[in-house]
């Protein structure tokens, strides 16, 4: 039969709403002031020539590249001086370089985030900050999840709950930890019978809670309008099985990665509040994941609705 | 104080995370079989010992000892060991009663097709791009073996469940003969934990299923032997568990089922299964001859290529009641290009084009693929149910099962022998650009494997429930179309399908009208 290994990227949705979350409150250790606006829009192109099917990492001519892009819509809201909200929806499309699977491409999830500062702690050498960040999302297409690793998404309802750690030199060299929990609501398929490491009667998928984490070094330079940091993250499934030898990948597969980048944002001089948004990141270990590399950029521009 | 406070903070922040990790980690568990309280048989089929087997001669032929009397010694300390063994049985001998209820014929069906879904998964290439073949002899080196593909499913299907058939007739003539009462008339304190049935009790027909089950999928599934072993020995402890049944009806009804598996796994070392999976050179020659007669011949697109396609010589295997291949042979497919192979293939390029949800879901709901119970499983599933529902004593049950999975092997045959005649490309070979949602399977397209499995599955269970003939015709409709909504069939490979699969059943139906149950 023809068969194909492969693997889903979706946790790149998830990194990148750590992204947003960065992204759009530019100066990440300072929140965005009430009424203040900031819209963005990104493309991330995703691709991947191998994958990690269980532990073994492994190419599939009949998929050959696949190619994952993402084009994010996304605004965030200063509600208080402490307090922001986020909301995204990314149009995504896949698409296999070989084979005869067909790509597939539509909106995916809608996320929304609610930011808070929760220390915000002045020392004359430096600012530690502390957010935390509660954050839900759901499909808002009927897209196939059974169907990865060219599916928009692995199609589950999520909560999540990140916490920020940042401080940063009164010079702008930054240092910044995360770490966030996921929690995914059960999927359902369009078939009532499946083969995890057990048969499964129903047509209803237990997915795997994951937890990530981050840890980034990096500086505002040039009185505030450059921003670079490097960025090491990972994730890891706290449940789910291994994709079996040449078997077709599954939502609840254990999906665990780390992933090496770059991140720069330019605010311009041109115009106010208008910033460009570029980075790149490497997949460097993986299950049941593609070993993905990524490039990302984007615009975003701020201004104030109230309280101008 | 600064501190305190950030300390405080982190401390809640973290703690509702943890919550809700905590929260959401309480398993919800998914069923893993399909879930029914034992029943009580709606008839205990008690003339069963004279209905007419399929493969062995005479369902008489098989004695075993004769049980202790009622009133000896022997039998009074049987009795005792009954009673102390299900006088308080424990929470897990609880759920095994629960489980393997009255005579585990359900689980151990679904148990075949767990082991039929946990190999049905192709040889990954290697880093030469050749491919392994599985090998019967070294099971246990990859690629592992079996490939449990669609014909290795459907002949597995059809040998366990005539065994099983096979073997409750002889035990049922058995009961007949020794008129064993059941336990409780002999001590009506032995509590019992299953609805209560007339059946005599020696044999025990559960020990007879699990022994059939254990050396049929021991056979088919070698990997898996010691599990095997293990749910049959848990099978068979549960009749006591669930007071039921004395050690005697377990060994007799285990020899029984031993020997009766033996008179199956002759025939099947010599069905001409093990040539099936033909050397490249056959295949090549196959391809060849069909290229000659017809013009046209199927690749498989994969890369690398895989040389031979699934079982091309399974057309040559021993079938149960058609009585040969060529009979139930339908005729050639439309030559590529002609206007009607452009008719069938501008369809699937529209449905391609306009997928419904609704559409998209019937391909996936029976997609029956790798790593699933493939066809045959589903419609294994289907008849459970079906006999769950009418409430069904294992011999009944069992003969359902059998001349389904018959059937069912039959149209593997025949629809294999019709894939290798025609060679048949698929969509994706013959129509330029067309991709599809469906893994491409490999084995030629005409006619639909799934359409001919379950026309042939629909047909016979029709026979068995007359009133749910509609609903097994809705089903096969909708599961021969799927093919053409996950672009893997043309319209006319899943007709022809359904066509030749109610041909080839009413052999089976034939033939079960002739044994003596109706």
């Amino acid at each position: 039969m023809k068969i194909k290994r492969y693997i889903l990227i979706l946790f790149t949705l998830l990194l990148f709403k750590a992204d947003i979350i960065k992204g759009q409150t530019p100066v990440d250790n300072l929140m965005m002031d009430a009424g203040a606006f900031c819209g963005a829009v990104t493309y991330t192109h995703d691709s991947w020539s191998k994958y990690w099917e269980g532990k073994l990492l492994r190419d599939n001519r009949n998929i050959g590249t696949l190619t994952r892009q993402t084009f994010m819509p996304m605004f965030a809201l200063g509600l208080t001086k402490k307090i922001n909200l986020l909301v995204a929806m990314p149009y995504v499309s896949t698409a296999p370089s070989a084979g005869q699977f067909i790509g597939q491409s539509g909106f995916q999830d809608l996320g929304v985030w609610l930011k808070a500062r929760l220390i915000n702690w002045e020392t004359e050498t430096g600012t530690l900050t502390l957010h935390g960040v509660a954050g839900a999302s759901t499909p808002v297409t009927d897209y196939n999840k059974d169907y990865q690793p060219f599916s928009l998404g692995l199609g589950a309802k999520e909560l999540s709950m990140r916490a920020i750690l940042h401080y940063q030199l009164s010079n702008g060299i930054f240092v910044r930890g995360s770490f966030s929990g996921h929690v995914r609501d059960n999927i359902e398929i369009e078939r009532d019978y499946y083969f995890t490491t057990e048969p499964v009667y129903s047509n209803q998928v237990d997915m795997p809670n994951a937890v990530m984490y981050g840890v980034q070094l990096g500086a505002w330079l040039f009185n505030n309008s450059f921003n670079i940091f490097g960025n090491f993250e990972g994730m890891n499934s706290l449940s789910g099985h291994d994709i079996r030898r040449q078997d077709m990948p599954f939502p609840s597969n254990k999906m665990n990665m780390t992933r090496a980048g770059l991140n720069l944002q330019y605010y311009t001089p041109f115009l106010k509040g208008l910033s460009l948004i570029a980075s790149a990141g490497q997949v460097l270990s993986g299950r049941n994941m593609g070993k993905s590399a990524m490039v990302t950029g984007g615009l975003s521009y701020q201004f104030g609705i109230w309280n101008k | 104080m600064q501190l305190l406070k950030i300390n405080r903070m982190i401390k809640n922040l973290f703690g509702s995370l943890c919550i809700l990790l905590v929260i959401s980690s309480c398993e919800s568990d998914l069923p893993g079989f399909y879930e029914f309280e034992p029943y009580a048989y709606s008839s205990t089929d008690l003339a069963a010992g004279d209905w007419k087997p399929v493969l062995i001669a005479d369902a008489g032929a098989f004695q075993l000892p004769d049980p202790a009397p009622a009133g000896s010694d022997a039998y009074k300390s049987e009795l005792a060991e009954l009673k102390s063994l299900s006088e308080n049985p424990d929470a897990i001998q609880k759920d095994a009663i629960q489980y393997w209820n009255n005579d585990g014929l359900v689980r151990w069906n679904e148990t075949i097709c767990r082991l039929i879904s946990k190999y049905n998964l192709p040889p990954a290439p290697n880093d030469d791009d050749s491919y392994g073949v599985p090998n019967a002899a070294a099971p246990d080196q990859y690629p592992y073996f079996p490939f449990a593909h669609p014909t290795y499913a459907c002949r597995a299907l059809a040998y366990m469940s005539g065994a099983h058939y096979d073997a409750l007739i002889s035990a049922w003539k058995l009961k007949s003969q020794f008129n064993r009462a059941r336990h409780q008339t002999a001590d009506p304190s032995i509590r019992l934990h299953l609805p209560a049935s007339e059946l005599p009790s020696y044999p025990a027909e559960g020990a007879v299923i699990a022994a059939v089950s254990e050396v049929m999928l021991s056979a088919l599934f070698p990997l898996d032997k010691t599990e095997i072993q293990k749910l049959s020995a848990e099978h068979k402890n549960s009749l006591m568990w669930a007071g039921k049944h004395v050690k005697s009806d377990i060994t007799a009804g285990d020899s029984l089922g031993r020997i009766i598996a033996a008179e199956f796994l002759k025939r099947a070392a010599t069905d001409g299964m093990k040539n099936a999976q033909s050397p490249k050179a056959i295949s090549d020659s196959i391809r060849q001859a069909a290229e000659a007669r017809f013009g046209w011949y199927w690749k498989n697109l994969e890369d690398p290529e895989r040389p031979v396609g699934i079982t091309p010589l399974f057309g040559k295997v021993k079938p149960w009641f058609i009585p040969n291949v060529e009979t139930v042979r339908p005729g050639p497919p439309p030559a590529i290009g002609s206007p009607e192979f452009i008719q069938a293939a501008n369809e699937l390029k529209d449905i391609q084009k306009n997928l419904t949800k609704k559409q998209r879901a019937i391909a996936n709901f029976y997609a029956d693929g790798i790593g699933t119970y493939s066809p045959p499983g589903h419609w294994n599933r289907i008849a459970a149910e079906k006999i769950v529902e009418a409430r069904l004593s294992p011999v009944r049950a069992a003969r359902i099962i059998a001349y389904m999975n018959y059937a069912i092997m039959d149209a593997g045959i025949s629809c294999w022998d019709t894939k290798y005649f025609y060679y048949y490309p698929r969509p994706s070979q013959a129509i330029p650009g067309f991709k599809t949602i469906l893994g491409i399977p490999n084995f030629p397209a005409y006619t639909s494997g799934h359409s001919t499995f379950s026309s042939a599955a629909g047909k016979v269970l029709s026979h068995f429930f007359p009133s749910a003939a509609a609903e097994f015709d809705a089903v096969t409709i909708e599961a021969s179309l799927s093919r053409l909504y996950g672009g893997i069939h043309y319209r006319f490979d899943s007709e022809v399908g359904v066509t030749s699969g109610h041909l080839v059943a009413e052999y089976s139906v034939n033939r079960a009208k002739l044994d003596g149950a109706e």
